[in-house]
């Protein structure tokens, strides 16, 4: 039955949820699932897990844009048709995981993955760069201060060598959000590209009144920058608020509420980069990323200085890391002046705390070392 | 922005047919609202949530909140939704003319 809309609500289905993701189990994993004893990376993108029944599944790992066409789409599913019985999977990164149940159908794969160049590069297992967890961007928020395909499309061009290879110290996650929402993984990730605003909110007194709740607004604000105001439109008074310039930090959050009170801007709007976060509980506790550099301007389409910055500190931590030591790792065991000297990374006031909880993070001891790479 | 004629009276709205004026508010309004929501009568228990939403938001200036609208109708949730098809915010609020809710939504 198709839909009727004049009768939106007959033979509607709603509550269904997602479909059971057994469904989709390749035969393999149904089989041994919960009796899987070891597995190894036998080559860049490629691991074989073992069970206890003796079968063997060899997952080839792909990366992808994440955001695709129906086309894109399409052609993965034929792949998997051809290889994996139809089956495949996505990452949590948004890499692609073919899997076949036995070794003489991995080389068949990656020759087939190989002939359509470098569309479905294999890897981003083990200690490398795998893909980079992103947001909307341009393509599609109203919030954002940067773009977010096209920067990690210029930054994983340049580290592509990283996604196919395993010779950092340990992995590196990446992230990119495109405004401090942080929608992803940016407050937790080895380094992470941030869009920020540096100019405060236009206030459109004209359309204030229609299309904002004011009290939102105003509670939106971090720093209780926005107050309620009045103003005078078309020769009548109206509710509207006013922003304290001095106390705005730019964030943008009462935008996100409040349609009138834009505050893009081309020059104004750039990228801050994060390093040092991570999630996992190997050796030491998950960890915030923290700022490095507060600001690289958005110079489309392939932020060349964004890209520089975030090349700097990944050769800078492969260089000097040891095995094992995620980047916020080597960061805290070498001191944070260390790193800044290391990645030659000139060290500004941005990146002093200043946020309610702020003494915390100033040192109180007399132990440091001393750089000398800012003259 | 576009403008929405219904029964002799014009209504300028924005993309998702939310008043840009609240003060346009009337009762073609409603009705119009009545059409493109899928609500095929109006009934008192329409007209208590659409009453509630005005007086709260011309008391304070924000929507209410869903279980502060829950609480002064005495209707559950899913009453609400069984009321207006679209939700409290898509559907109630757009009614009352109430700016179009903002945020992650």
């Amino acid at each position: 039955m198709g839909y009727n809309p004049d009768k939106p609500m007959d033979g509607r289905i709603s509550d269904l949820g997602p479909p059971h993701y057994e469904k989709f189990f390749p035969p393999v994993i149904k089989a041994n699932k919960g009796k899987w004893l070891w597995h190894e990376i036998t080559q860049p993108g490629v691991l074989l897990h073992k069970s206890e029944t003796g079968d063997e599944v060899y997952t080839v790992r792909v990366g992808s844009p994440r955001l695709v066409s129906v086309e894109y789409i399409r052609e993965v599913c034929e792949i998997a048709d051809k290889h994996c019985d139809g089956f495949l999977r996505f990452t949590t990164r948004n890499n692609i995981e073919f899997m076949v149940d036995s070794k003489e159908k991995v080389q068949p794969l990656l020759d087939t993955l190989t002939s359509y160049g470098n569309k479905y590069p294999v890897g981003g297992t083990g200690a490398g760069v795998t893909n980079i967890v992103h947001t909307q961007g341009w393509v599609h928020c109203h919030t954002p201060a940067t773009d977010a395909s096209g920067v990690v499309k210029a930054v994983m061009d340049e580290l592509f060598d990283y996604f196919t290879s395993m010779t950092l110290p340990a992995q590196v996650r990446i992230a990119l959000a495109c405004c401090l929402n942080m929608c992803g993984a940016v407050h937790a990730s080895d380094i992470a590209i941030l869009g920020i605003h540096r100019k405060p909110p236009m206030i459109d007194h004209k359309r204030i009144t229609g299309v904002c709740e004011l009290p939102l607004a105003i509670a939106s604000c971090p720093l209780g920058a926005v107050k309620p105001a009045k103003a005078m439109v078309d020769g009548k008074e109206i509710k509207t608020v006013k922003v304290t310039v001095e106390r705005c930090m730019f964030c943008g959050n009462c935008y996100t509420m409040c349609p009138a009170m834009p505050l893009a801007d081309p020059e104004g709007d750039g990228i801050a980069i994060l390093v040092g976060g991570k999630v996992s509980n190997r050796i030491s506790h998950p960890k915030f990323s923290k700022l490095v550099i507060p600001f690289l301007p958005n110079t489309t389409p392939r932020w060349p200085e964004t890209v520089a910055a975030v090349k700097k500190i990944l050769e800078a931590y492969a260089a000097d890391a040891r095995k094992y030591e995620r980047l916020g790792d080597w960061a805290e065991r070498i001191g944070w002046e260390k790193f800044f000297e290391k990645c030659d990374i000139p060290f500004t006031e941005k990146s002093i705390d200043d946020y309610r909880l702020a003494y915390d993070t100033w040192r109180t001891t007399t132990q440091f070392k001393f750089t000398s790479h800012i003259k | 922005m576009p403008t929405i004629e219904h029964n002799g009276k014009s209504f300028e709205v924005d993309e998702d047919g939310f008043l840009l004026k609240g003060d346009d508010f009337n009762q073609e309004w409603v009705d119009y609202v009545k059409g493109v929501e899928g609500i095929s009568e109006m009934t008192d228990e329409h007209v208590k949530v659409i009453d509630a939403l005005q007086e709260y938001y011309k008391k304070n200036g924000i929507a209410p909140m869903v279980r502060i609208l829950s609480k002064t109708t005495g209707f559950p949730l899913k009453r609400i939704y069984e009321l207006f098809p679209s939700g409290p915010g898509k559907g109630a609020c757009k009614m009352a003319g109430l700016p179009k809710p903002t945020g992650c939504v």
